[in-house]
């Protein structure tokens, strides 16, 4: 017999309580890897979104909203003249219900702006010219919708055309509805408005150079702020937002893990208050018992760690199914976010155990004698 | 002479003046006793319930720390012992009138857990614990958990691990208290036998005295002091 497996005897000794225990951390570790997970994919989606745009710099105004503030079209013609950019492009997102989904991006562009280069056509084709009453959509966004080609789509008041089905290259353009922006200013009523400038910058330029530009584009531009791309959606207040309450959530998690397993840690000494004096008794040093105890809990953490990694990970998957988030979730769930997670409730078992074993390490060995 | 010899006989304890209060000092379970314990000898302690039996046999196994008065262990105070844990584990093996096996544990790994704490490699362990098992006559038992072992089996589990780092002194508070004659005889003969065998210092409490007449010496007490103490 080894030490190992007088801990593993103590903790299969009220096999339900050790379960009930284990099913409660796991709870919290999934929770801690699914929001964690989830808010950093949103993040790295809307980065790789960037990139499958071609931009390198995002002029915008995100406010608490998840769509950013609009500002006047114009202040497109206040950047463009500025050194070092290659092109512009004006865009107007939103994020709205559309039909039956209740969250779908709308991405209206510039016609003929770069952001449409890199939409590959899967099936149909591009609209005919700005004014053509059509849009393509993102394959999942398709999906999301139910619509092919030819279909009609209901914007506001307008019906319009499915004319083509686009791989964007990355989930957010995947799931994005995309349309020609002077004719969603006008669906819209945001006549000679937009809400984000991507800029591309020339050729060549170094990431301090991208930098520069945004500085140069912020002194310009009061009514919107320049970000290196993907920098930008860590700005936005909801991801923040979103990022806060999932880290305020798991750490709830981990502060009721802590609690249950400090009581099921308590009540298991208290129980054997007799054999822990007992062992110390038949020679047993009190650091033993400490260990004995601190090994016991640190278990029950460890494994409603990996238990809760699990069922975070399925749940996430389950989730990602499901018609009202489907394509708008692209979960990082990193083995670096893993095991992060089962060191997290590692942590958790050993710190709950710190007052029990404390507990049980003051008993006096004369109590065996006793009754 | 030195403190640990008389008459060229090695003294194992030695109590002067001893007392133990409890319920901070509200009452005394002990209240001066004076003895001297050599080596080999098989010491029965005898007396009313409540005379101190209990409270002494503790004090000899480190299990609480003394009150007033001396008591040495081979010349040195128990209450000054650095390592009182090691003392117990090593020195000292106990055998409780209420068994006390872990119920979570099987016979042979109730014999292994004193191990812990001597320097044996897990089959060493093993391997003993089956020896000593063997020696109580519990060979087939090995792998039962208490609740499948009668009283008597059980008592033979818990004189196979007081013996488990092959102690110097046995203690044994009332240990065929809860037996009925036939074990009670059977564990008693087992334990003089073991003593005798590996000529162990055996202080065993008692208040029947047709077991206490078993013993070299007889020490009775009441009320906490001790009221005779008889060579036989
Ligand atoms: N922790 C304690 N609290 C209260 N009373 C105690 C305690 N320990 C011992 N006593 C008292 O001390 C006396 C001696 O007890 P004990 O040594 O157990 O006697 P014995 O074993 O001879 O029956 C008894 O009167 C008992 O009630
Ligand atoms: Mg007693």
């Amino acid at each position: 017999m080894t030490f190992f497996i007088v801990v593993i005897r103590g903790l299969l000794r009220r096999p339900v309580r050790t379960g009930l225990t284990l099913v409660g951390i796991s709870i919290g570790i999934a929770a801690v890897v699914a929001l964690v997970g989830i808010s950093r994919g949103f993040e790295q989606s809307w980065a790789a979104g960037m990139k499958a745009r071609g931009t390198d710099v995002v002029v915008s105004n995100m406010g608490s909203a998840l769509a950013p503030k609009p500002f006047a079209a114009n202040v497109r013609d206040r950047i463009a003249k500025l050194p070092g950019i290659a092109a512009t492009c004006s865009i107007f997102v939103d994020m709205t219900s559309v039909e039956d989904s209740s969250m779908m991006i709308i991405s209206a562009r510039e016609w003929g702006g770069f952001s449409w280069q890199n939409l590959k056509l899967i099936s149909g084709r591009m609209p005919t010219d700005a004014e053509e009453p059509a849009v393509v959509l993102g394959q999942t966004a398709a999906e999301v919708l139910k619509k092919k080609l030819g279909d009609t789509v209901q914007l506001e008041t307008k019906e319009l055309k499915v004319v083509g089905i686009i791989d964007g290259g990355a989930l957010v353009e995947n799931g994005s509805l995309i349309i020609s922006l002077p004719l969603f200013q006008e669906i819209s009523g945001n006549e000679g408005k937009i809400n984000i400038i991507d800029v591309r910058a020339t050729p060549g330029s170094s990431e301090d150079d991208v930098k520069r530009l945004c500085v140069a584009i912020n002194s310009v531009v009061p009514e919107a702020r320049a970000m290196v791309a993907g920098e930008h959606v860590g700005n936005s207040q909801a991801y923040r937002f979103i990022s806060a309450m999932s880290w305020g959530t798991s750490l709830l998690a981990v502060i009721v893990g802590v609690l249950g397993v400090m009581n099921t840690m308590l009540m298991t000494v208290f129980e054997r208050k007799q054999e822990i004096c007992i062992l110390l008794a038949i020679g047993w040093k009190r650091s033993r018992i400490i260990r004995m105890i601190l090994w016991e809990s640190a278990l029950l953490g460890f494994f409603g760690g990996i238990g809760g990694v699990l069922i975070g990970v399925a749940g996430v998957k389950i989730m990602e199914t499901l018609p009202a988030i489907h394509g708008l979730l692209e979960p990082d769930l990193s083995v670096g976010l893993m095991i992060n997670s089962v060191l997290i409730a590692l942590v958790v078992g050993v710190i709950s155990g710190i007052y029990p074993a404390w507990r049980s390490s003051r008993l006096t060995p004369s109590l065996a004698m006793q009754g | 002479m030195s403190a640990a010899q008389d008459d060229g006989k090695t003294c194992v304890f030695e109590a002067v003046g001893l007392t133990k209060e409890y319920d901070e000092g509200r009452g005394q379970a002990l209240r001066g006793v004076d003895f001297r314990i050599h080596e080999g000898e098989f010491v029965a302690i005898t007396g009313p319930s409540g005379c101190g039996k209990t409270t002494l046999l503790q004090m000899l196994g480190a299990l609480d720390v003394p009150g007033a008065g001396t008591l040495n262990y081979r010349g040195e105070s128990i209450a000054d012992l650095p390592a009182p844990a090691v003392y117990r584990a090593r020195e000292i093996g106990i055998i409780f009138q209420a068994f006390h096996l872990l119920p979570t544990f099987t016979a042979i790994e109730n014999v292994q857990l004193p191990m812990f704490e001597a320097d044996l490699s897990m089959s060493q362990r093993k391997e003993r614990a089956a020896k000593l098992l063997e020696s109580v006559g519990l060979e087939g038992r090995r792998d039962h958990f208490p609740t499948k072992l009668s009283g008597g089996e059980r008592q033979r589990v818990a004189i196979a691990r007081s013996l488990a780092n092959s102690p110097s002194v046995l203690l044994a508070d009332e240990p065929t208290g809860n037996l009925d004659s036939e074990n009670a005889h059977f564990i008693l003969d087992l334990i003089i036998r073991i003593h005798r065998e590996q000529k162990m210092t055996l202080v065993l409490v008692t208040h029947d005295m047709t077991i206490a007449q078993r013993a070299s010496r007889t020490i009775q007490m009441k009320d906490g002091r001790i009221v005779s103490d008889q060579q036989l």
